[in-house]
């Protein structure tokens, strides 16, 4: 199960939360973003217009082009990336470890799905073509502080 | 060295997210609250949540950065790539920017789909710092097979 951390200070009763539990996030409602890194350490930041959740510990991206953020993830499995609830725009931090790739199956077809959908929205079929669904192990999840839990967590202190 | 179609969207109520990677190459993704493009484009000076403590972290080790501004409505993207060492305290002209960068935000994306303001308002975060980036490349990062072209740089070709 991945880790809970709040404010970036490492939850020590080591808390869990299943990735269900902020399943909202994982709508593709507000494009979640992605930062990577090649291997002379230069970081690569951009969105993306969804993350799949695939069970309680594990999320996919999708390959479409031979991008920056593949290219890096080839020679640095590792990657974070923020998602936000559309509904209380809470903001999280995801820690990603790379796992496996899948080019067919009930994953596959489901994304695939979905960026075809994506694609005829913006008038981009043909543009838009999953190569592939990269998942990823979730190993650190954080609830990004944001003002309002600051003066919520200050009500509930009073 | 920045384009002024590239400064007008990086100061414009946009999408400012932001890369940086450890010592050991483990990246992290924040974003930013504001941006003012300095000397002519060959610098940033970029706003960050008080609480982005790994990013700062990073910061101070590495200094590697990137950040990508995209438009909230076109989706239009750049990304630029350099270097930012020194995390300081936000002035009060920061503080001015961020409050006004945040309030034109949540304007423009209450406009585009509806969100209560007061919804929106619960991602800011409570306070910003400030740092000084020296800007070393910078990419087109709109959506699609071309994203990650290369428009400026001032690294030396091998």
């Amino acid at each position: 199960m991945p880790h809970v951390v709040e404010g970036n200070a490492v939850n020590t009763d080591d808390a869990l939360l299943p990735l269900s539990q902020i399943a909202a996030c994982f709508e593709g409602l507000i494009p979640a973003e992605i930062a990577t890194a090649a291997a002379d350490g230069t970081p690569n930041v951009t969105h993306l217009s969804r993350v799949h959740m695939v069970d309680d510990e594990h999320v996919a991206l999708s390959n479409q082009f031979f991008s920056k953020t593949v290219q890096n993830l080839a020679v640095n499995p590792r990657a974070c990336i923020c998602v936000v609830d559309p509904f209380t725009y809470d903001s999280y931090r995801l820690v990603l470890q790379y796992e496996r790739t899948e080019r067919r199956g009930p994953l596959f077809e489901r994304m695939r799905r979905d960026i075809d959908a994506i694609a005829a929205l913006t008038g981009m079929e043909g543009v838009f073509k999953l190569r592939s669904a990269d998942v990823y192990r979730v190993v650190e999840l954080d609830l990004v502080r944001a003002a309002a839990h600051e003066q919520e967590e200050a009500e509930a202190r009073r | 060295m920045i384009d002024p179609d590239s400064v007008e969207l990086m100061e414009s109520p946009c999408s400012l997210i932001v890369g940086t990677v450890d010592a050991h190459g483990l990246p992290d993704a924040t974003r930013a609250w504001g941006v003012q493009v300095l000397e002519g484009g060959t610098q940033l000076r970029l706003l960050l949540a008080t609480n982005a403590r790994i990013s700062a972290a990073n910061l101070g080790s590495t200094g590697r950065i990137a950040l990508t501004a995209t438009h909230f409505r076109t989706l239009r993207s750049v990304q630029v790539k350099g270097i930012a060492r020194v995390v300081e305290a936000a002035t009060d002209a920061d503080r001015a920017l961020f409050h006004d960068f945040c309030a034109k935000c949540v304007r423009t994306l209450h406009e585009i789909d509806d969100t209560p303001e007061a919804i929106i308002w619960r991602f800011a975060p409570s306070g910003v710092v400030a740092c000084v980036m020296t800007v070393d490349e910078i990419f087109d990062q709109t959506p699609g097979p071309e994203a990650g072209k290369c428009l400026t740089s001032s690294k030396a070709t091998p």
